[in-house]
């Protein structure tokens, strides 16, 4: 039953390997899929291309109707997945400045790396932009240290905050996937066309 | 027409839905493999924890947030998101080789410099590596992969990204449109 | 024409898609839950409970107190009275009954010691042991007749018999050695150190960290 390296069904020196050919995987969808330009990333927030939205809402979706069938069918135990934590205002306050970084700079940090690979000028510039945050955040890090500790929720997913059935979420986030979609494609039709 | 443009235009990418849907095919892979999410974000930071731990070895363990990822017998650089980060430039180079997109230049709409979308891209990037350190995550990361097990602080994040995206959107407009 | 019916097929493709999209998520609602089977399987249960491994001799415990191995902790399996009477040095009280609690889960759950059980023999500690181990917990062991053994054998050995053979002697001798670290005084040696007090065991103090989950991630 997965996950089948912290179960022991795939030795642990796999690991690397393992990481490396998901990796090629992934950096392959993504820039086949466009992620390697910015203005097609930047296009979500005018309404000019909705590549962002269609990818990134496609693929939760999949991967949770994926997971949550493989887990009713025995394959995967859910109990046992990484679960990204929630520090409420880490989560928020950094959303945020990701936010404007996003819009200012025309990457996130996977998309950047594609986009090196490729040979962008303006990723390698970003790349370093973003190592050089790291590094600003890492200096100044006492300071940020009372968001970055606090409001600790613990590993939590939205049945253990909301109590809400995991299935019908998935359910209603499936329609809310679909409805975006449709109305992205109507917005798409109004807004100015632009050329990249 | 989507044919002749495909001749000349190298910007033609698979259609989103059929991305997104390998894309999740890939989270789901990696859950049921490994039990943990993509990332990318941990890797650039790795790599900033060993230029500083190389340059300035006592300066790196004093410091708070560095220590927590030096260890006595492990490079910072020995984690799995590093040999997944190297993978996506692996895999993104093969896919921009197959469509023919390599080349060194800088992307930018015709109405700013390259300058200017240099300055940007490096402003972007610092913003981007300050929340996604006090976020623990970024887009792959938390939102992305948190999303796909239903983790609140996926959520929260991913919904502060895009709408702190879309409310500073107005004031990069000249950037991009 | 079969062009014609093809790009009929493909303008409704979105909406095949999508519907096929609801479905399955829809079907997630609709399937039939059923209660998961938790814990390990019975053959590995089985392999578990024929191990000798899952015991621990009263001698080994003596030597490890002695030694204060920081590596396990002692939990008791009777009631609270009887742990009220008399229980092994540091030894933490779980009754058999409360083994389920999510209190005792954090004792008995966790890769950071070992956990030895015991009762009066082996049977309530051996009930606990294979509850435990069914839900897949690690790391577990029974003292091997409980502390009615630990009483005959550490705190109150045989003295041998003059024809038994020399390793029987030294056996004794250690036990005794032993028993005098856990307060039994001896009436040979009263009489050389009348004033020793009894000594106490080393009160050690016992944390235990939530068990992580198995697999980590981080961006």
């Amino acid at each position: 039953m997965g996950p089948l390296i912290p179960n022991g069904e795939i030795p642990i020196e796999w690991d690397s390997i393992i990481a490396i050919l998901i990796g090629i995987a992934f950096g392959y969808v993504l820039e086949a899929s466009g992620f390697s330009s910015s203005r097609k990333l930047a296009g979500v927030f005018y309404g000019y291309d909705f590549a962002v939205l269609k990818v990134f809402f496609t693929a939760a979706v999949v991967a949770l109707i994926g997971v949550y069938y493989m887990d009713y069918l025995g394959y995967l135990n859910v109990e046992q997945l990484y679960v990204h934590p929630l520090y409420l205002w880490g989560a928020i306050i950094g959303g945020v400045i990701m936010g404007a970084g996003f819009v200012a700079g025309g990457f996130c940090p996977g998309t950047s790396l594609c986009a090196v690979a490729i040979g962008k000028i303006d990723a390698f510039v970003y790349v370093g932009g973003i190592m050089l945050g790291v590094f600003v955040f890492s200096e100044l890090y006492p300071l940020f240290e009372p968001i970055y500790e606090g409001y600790f929720y613990g590993n939590v997913t939205l049945e253990d905050s909301l109590g809400i059935n995991p299935y019908w979420f998935v359910f209603i986030f499936s329609i809310i996937a679909i409805v975006a979609f449709v109305v992205s494609d109507m917005v798409r039709k109004r807004v100015k066309k632009v050329f990249y | 027409m989507k044919k002749d443009k495909k001749q000349k235009n190298r910007h033609v990418y698979w259609n989103p839905y059929f991305g997104g849907f390998l894309l999740g095919i890939i989270i789901l892979f990696t859950f049921y493999i490994t039990g943990r999410g993509l990332g990318a974000s941990g890797a650039l930071k790795s790599g900033v924890v060993s230029i500083v731990d190389s340059v300035a070895p006592t300066h790196a363990e004093k410091n708070a947030y560095y220590s927590k990822f030096i260890s006595e017998d492990n490079s910072p650089l020995n984690t799995w998101l590093v040999y997944e980060a190297l993978g996506v430039i692996v895999g993104a180079f093969i896919s921009g080789g197959l469509n023919g997109r390599i080349g060194w230049r800088i992307q930018h709409s015709p109405k700013i410099t390259s300058k200017r979308r240099l300055i940007f891209a490096l402003g972007g990037g610092v913003l981007f590596g300050l929340g996604a350190q006090i976020a623990r995550g970024c887009t792959s990361g938390a939102a992305l992969s948190g999303m796909a097990v239903l983790s609140t602080g996926g959520f929260i994040t991913m919904l502060a990204i895009f709408g702190s995206a879309y409310a500073f959107a107005y004031f990069f407009r000249k950037n991009w449109i | 024409m079969v062009k014609k019916k093809t790009a009929k097929v493909l303008a409704l493709r979105y909406k095949l898609l999508a519907a096929i999209l609801v479905l399955l998520a829809g079907g997630l609602v609709l399937l039939p839950k059923y209660q998961k089977h938790e814990g390990i399987k019975p053959q590995e249960l089985l392999s578990n409970v024929i191990s000798p491994e899952r015991y621990l001799s009263t001698d080994q415990l003596a030597l490890k107190l002695i030694n204060r191995d920081p590596s396990f902790i002692l939990i008791d399996v009777r009631d609270e009275k009887s742990y009220a009477n008399y229980s092994l040095p540091n030894a933490i009280n779980i009754p058999l009954k409360k083994l389920l609690d999510e209190d005792s889960e954090a004792y008995l759950n966790q890769n950071q010691f070992d956990v030895v059980l015991f009762s009066n023999d082996n049977f309530y500690a051996d009930q606990a042991w294979i509850l435990c181990n069914r839900l897949g917990y690690k790391n577990l062991r029974v003292l091997k007749g409980g502390t009615n053994r630990w009483f005959s054998t550490i705190i109150n050995p045989l003295k041998p018999s003059e024809d038994m053979t020399a390793e029987e002697f030294e056996l004794y001798s250690t036990r005794k050695a032993a028993s005098m670290y856990f307060g039994v005084v001896y009436p040979d040696q009263v009489a050389i150190e009348t004033s020793e007090t009894k000594i106490e065991a080393p009160k050690k103090v016992i944390t235990v960290q939530k068990k992580k989950k198995a697999a980590e991630g981080g961006c």
